[in-house]
């Protein structure tokens, strides 16, 4: 608890330190992505034998797997982070704002993750772009796959430039105190080489745009809104699978939905697991404040609640009185424990956060950060185990290779690490050349914008406090 | 543009031959249809205006088609209303396939053939573009006469796993990639003889495979209606095998054990000496477009069972037209390969009265050459009796069956089926009888092999009995108890028809009689290989830290 007034130089703080710890969370980091990567390698030079996926039907096995199920994650926290961020805009949840950044950079960091995990699904990744774009005419009108292609690159770019329109205000005054990088090679004196970045962002800036931009980041964040639930984890992504009629675990109109509360879910548990993680390192329980926490963890519960409720109501459909297929499909979940288990870590989470919003003295940043843990658990298990039970339970069941058998082998397990340390190392770099928390929001703490700022920081204060005391 | 053999449009001479013929079929001008098709490419190519095409044309239209025959005017003024122009008109149906196209031509009248047949090579870049070349050079847009299917009979299906075996000798493939998969299946707990699937992909006409592909690589020849996959298109996303309900393809995950140097040879030792049609490629990988689509596939993209497309190109010779390799080693003639198009075709006839065809495919081997009929009745005398005693691989039931196949077939003999030829074996035999003076159609011989009603004093003969000889042939060779495509609900329309016991949706898999790892195929690199039926525990070897267990 240093300052207890939001300033400036917080929020540039990631800027101006360098420590062991960075260093050192850098380097596991690294080290993770790198041995996926040397896997991936392997993988290319071997063939995707390498993977534990077999053909399904007589071939007794998945022929998707954990690669499908973690790439559905990471798209989920990426559309979930920018609905988050998009709703703070948007709806003016000022509360949020300290976090909205964040949740932003996630999504740019969980769709790089996706995009990666596509690349790493295929059996010939080196021809993605001549047969994907020779042929997207035509294949536009049908393919799943390419709608999604299409979508998560469309967000990427709108993401991208919501991030980059935000970013002009704060660069522009934050300048003079941005870091700069001018390496000496060989006795030769190089000059700033972030400078012209910084110059690109700001280019053609005047104070005059701002009411400009923040109308434009208006729309763009109205449009997120109404898109990301039609056309992203509501949509395309869902119906990859939900579109297929031979496998009853995926077919129907419940997947959007449901697909769309994962999505939801386990990015709010990424943004509270990051706040949390910046709040620690540099101090700034002022900024990213206990509140922030407790609102989270709300909305956490709100979206824990559909979650379960539509997968309610598949259980229901599965089981009162089902078709053959459907029985099947039903009865894995009752007794799978990549499914069961999933449900009751949501379940916890969900009574946990109810329980400690009637006595706010069961509230600890441990325990937010547990039910992140969990919750991010649950839908990376869950996810997984809906693409496989689709293979499993397919309508055409009469192989005895069916349900097929799998078991992710050590070169998909380490991709989950190598794509958690990109992200990892993603954030450490964006923190080092740009705020990750916005100047709006110091300025909105401050009461900059006329709000009762002395009463803000009681309230600030207090909660920081409290949780202590109890936990 | 492909202008060298000077023809106007871009899918060439050939094309335009057709286009021509077409016409003629009509009522219609064909030269005027010719010359408005040329100008119809003209204004695809920006050469003519659309203003100029109708007003040179808009009379003589008129003329020819008359006011009163409605669906030609309609279309004439559709096109003409449509705001692009017939081009846009066309190119708005061209993405639908040549089926729709067709409905649409029928549904619009000949007029709109007229007009616009020239403009369908075209119709994709639009009005103010280069047709589409390229497309047309694919042969993109030719007439699909043709559709490959098959007719299996699984009641005659014996499960020795000679399809399998014979698929994976013709196409290299590696353990466990069964493209033909034959499986016995309990079903209620039911455990019959009869409950057996024999399982190539089904070629369905609207393929979710293809449906899904992001790349086209999954597509369906146009002449032929075979869903092929482009092995140097496809990026091995795998989303085909997702979509297709029958779980028939088969994804090399490693380097495939066979090489194409191996194949190639193979191809050039097999199929060199074959009167195969010089267009088509020697190495049997490429097809008649030139497309790699035959044989195992390469690392990283998808396989499936192909219906042998190099035999259907002529690559092996004109005897190999209308055969597969899985068809020619089925000792129990179960699998009947064909046009599914032809009602004439094997796979229809046999549909339509499997009775006939089993008996057909059992009596061929006893049918008795001409020559030794010849010999046997020399100084014999010619009523029924006689011949039969004078014969000797001619006996009474044979020679029913052998009627009896004839009175239920139209056009018995004619065609270029493999059935057909027995039929001819027939014919021949027959007119070996007739010509010792045996008149098989006069009431003595029919009423003698019970295939007709002995006529009433005062009645008539009148002929065979149709019914009486079916009833031969059923009680002969057995009538299947359904006659089904697989999976009919899932809207896949599949080329394949099966006859027999169609499995329920609680079918399990059992042992079959022979168990694959018993069966060996020889690869193209010398290698005798057993065949293994999952594919998982073949290419567990290859996993990077198999546990052994599963989730
Ligand atoms: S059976 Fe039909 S859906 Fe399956 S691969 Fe063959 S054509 Fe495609
Ligand atoms: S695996 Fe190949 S053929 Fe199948 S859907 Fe993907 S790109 Fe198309």
């Amino acid at each position: 608890m240093s300052t207890k007034t939001p300033s400036e130089d917080d929020i540039l703080r990631p800027m101006h330190t360098f420590t062991k710890k960075y260093v050192l969370l850098f380097a596991i980091a690294a080290l993770a992505l790198g041995a996926f990567l040397v896997g991936w390698m392997y993988q290319l030079q071997q063939g995707m034998a390498v993977t534990g996926l077999s053909d399904w039907g007589s071939g007794g096995g998945v022929t998707w797997g954990l690669y499908i199920g973690a790439f559905i994650w990471w798209v989920g926290i990426a559309h979930g982070g920018i609905i988050l961020s998009a709703a703070v805009r948007l709806l003016g949840m000022d509360r949020y704002m300290p976090v909205a950044r964040l949740a932003e950079m996630l999504t740019l960091a969980g769709l790089s993750a996706a995009g990666f995990y596509i690349m790493v699904h295929m059996g010939r990744p080196d021809r993605m772009v001549t047969s994907i774009i020779g042929h997207y005419h035509i294949t536009v009108n049908n393919s799943p796959l390419v709608w999604d292609v299409t979508v998560i690159t469309a967000y990427f770019v709108l993401t991208a430039t919501y991030l980059g329109l935000t970013l002009r205000y704060d660069i522009a005054r934050l300048r003079d105190d941005l870091p700069s990088f001018a390496p000496n090679v060989g006795g030769k004196q190089l000059p700033d080489l972030l400078a012209p970045v910084y110059n690109v962002l700001t280019l053609g800036y005047t104070k005059a745009e701002d009411k400009v931009i923040d109308r434009m980041v208006w729309w763009v964040a109205l449009a997120i809104i109404i898109m990301a639930p039609l056309l992203l984890h509501g949509g395309v992504i869902p119906w990859l699978f939900a579109v297929l009629p031979n496998y009853p675990g995926w077919f129907g109109g419940i997947q959007g939905p449901q697909f769309l509360t994962i999505a939801l879910t386990s990015a709010i548990s990424g943004v509270i697991l990051l706040s949390y993680a910046f709040r620690r390192a540099y101090d700034w329980d002022h900024i990213i404040t206990d509140d922030i926490f407790r609102g989270l963890l709300l909305w956490l519960g709100f979206f824990c609640l559909l979650f379960l409720w539509l997968q309610l109501q598949q259980l229901a459909t599965g089981s009162f009185h089902p078709t053959t297929d459907h029985a099947d499909a039903t009865a894995s979940k009752f007794s799978h424990p990549m499914y069961v288990g999933p449900m009751l870590m949501v379940l916890g989470v969900l009574v946990y956060i109810f329980a400690q919003t009637i006595r706010p003295s069961l509230f600890s940043k441990g325990r937010a950060i547990a039910a992140g843990l969990l919750v991010l658990t649950a839908t990376l298990v869950e996810k997984t185990y809906f693409v496989l039970s689709g293979f499993w339970y397919p309508s055409f069941s009469i192989y005895d290779g069916s349900p097929g058998e799998y078991f992710p082998s050590a070169i998909e397990l380490l991709s989950l690490v190598g794509t958690v340390g990109m992200v990892v190392l993603f954030f450490l770099v964006l923190s080092k050349l740009v705020p990750v928390v916005e100047l709006h929001a110091v300025e909105h703490l401050r009461g900059d914008h006329g709000h009762g700022h002395e009463h803000d920081h009681e309230s600030v204060d207090e909660s920081a406090e409290q949780p202590e005391v109890e936990a | 543009m492909s202008t060298e053999d000077e023809s106007f449009h871009p899918l060439g001479q050939e094309w335009e031959n057709e286009l021509e013929t077409m016409l003629d079929d009509t009522e219609y001008d064909s030269d005027l249809g010719m010359q408005m098709a040329e100008d119809a490419m003209r204004v695809t190519k920006g050469e003519l205006s659309e203003a100029d095409f109708h007003e040179k044309y808009h009379d003589d239209v008129m003329e020819e088609f008359g006011v009163d025959d409605r669906p030609t005017e309609e279309a004439y003024e559709e096109a003409q209303k449509n705001a692009g122009g017939f081009a846009e008109m066309l190119k708005s149906v061209d993405s639908d396939g040549e089926e729709s196209r067709r409905g649409m031509m029928k549904k619009m009248g000949a007029g709109a053939a007229f007009v616009g047949l020239g403009a369908f090579g075209a119709s994709e870049g639009g009005s103010e573009s280069e047709p589409n070349v390229a497309a047309a050079q694919e042969g993109d847009d030719t007439e699909q006469d043709v559709q490959w299917g098959m007719a299996i009979d699984l009641e005659r299906c014996d499960g020795c796993l000679s399809c399998v075996e014979a698929c994976a000798e013709e196409n290299n493939l590696d353990r466990g990639v069964n493209w033909m998969y034959v499986l016995d299946y309990e079903d209620n707990g039911v455990d019959t003889s009869r409950n057996r699937l024999v399982r190539p992909c089904q070629h369905c006409t609207d393929a979710p495979c293809e449906k899904v592909c992001p790349t086209t690589a999954r597509h369906t020849r146009d002449n032929d209606g075979l869903v092929l996959t482009d092995y140097d298109v496809c990026i091995g996303c795998r989303y085909c095998q997702v979509a297709c309900p029958y779980g028939v393809n088969y994804f090399q995950w490693d380097e495939p054990d066979i090489t194409t140097e191996d194949i190639e040879a193979q191809a050039q030792e097999e199929m060199g000496d074959h009167d195969h049609d010089s267009d088509v490629p020697h190495d049997h990988m490429s097809d008649e477009r030139g497309r790699w689509v035959d044989s195992r596939a390469p690392r990283g993209v998808m396989s499936k069972c192909t219906m042998c497309p190099t035999r259907q190109d002529g690559g092996m010779g004109e005897d190999a037209v209308g055969t597969t390799a899985c068809e020619d080693a089925c000792p129990p003639d179960a699998i009947q390969f064909g046009n599914m198009f032809d009602d004439n075709s094997d796979p229809q006839t046999y549909a339509d009265n499997p009775a006939r065809g089993r008996a057909l495919s059992d009596i061929d081997m006893s049918v008795p050459s001409a020559d030794a009929l010849e010999d046997d009745l020399d100084g014999a005398d010619d009523d029924l009796e006689s011949v039969l005693e004078a014969s000797e691989d001619l006996d009474e039931e044979d020679l029913r069956i052998m009627k009896a196949i004839e009175i239920v077939t139209d056009d018995f003999g004619e065609g270029d089926d493999s059935h057909t030829e027995y039929e001819q074996n027939i014919v021949e035999a027959f007119d070996a009888l007739e010509a010792h003076g045996l008149d098989l159609d006069s009431e003595e011989v029919l009423v003698g092999l019970d295939l007709a009603d002995e006529p009433d004093e005062d009645e008539e003969f009148d002929g065979p009995d149709e019914s009486a000889a079916q009833t031969v042939l059923v009680n002969e060779a057995g009538e299947p108890s359904s006659n089904f495509q697989l999976l009919q609900d899932m809207g896949t329309n599949p080329n394949i028809i099966y006859l027999g016991n169609e499995p329920g949706p609680q079918a399990e898999q059992v042992d079959g009689p022979v168990a694959y790892e018993d069966v060996e195929a020889d690869l193209a690199d010398g290698s005798s290989v057993p065949l293994a039926d999952n594919r998982k525990e073949v290419l567990d070897e290859m996993t990077v830290g198999d546990a052994g267990v599963s989730l």
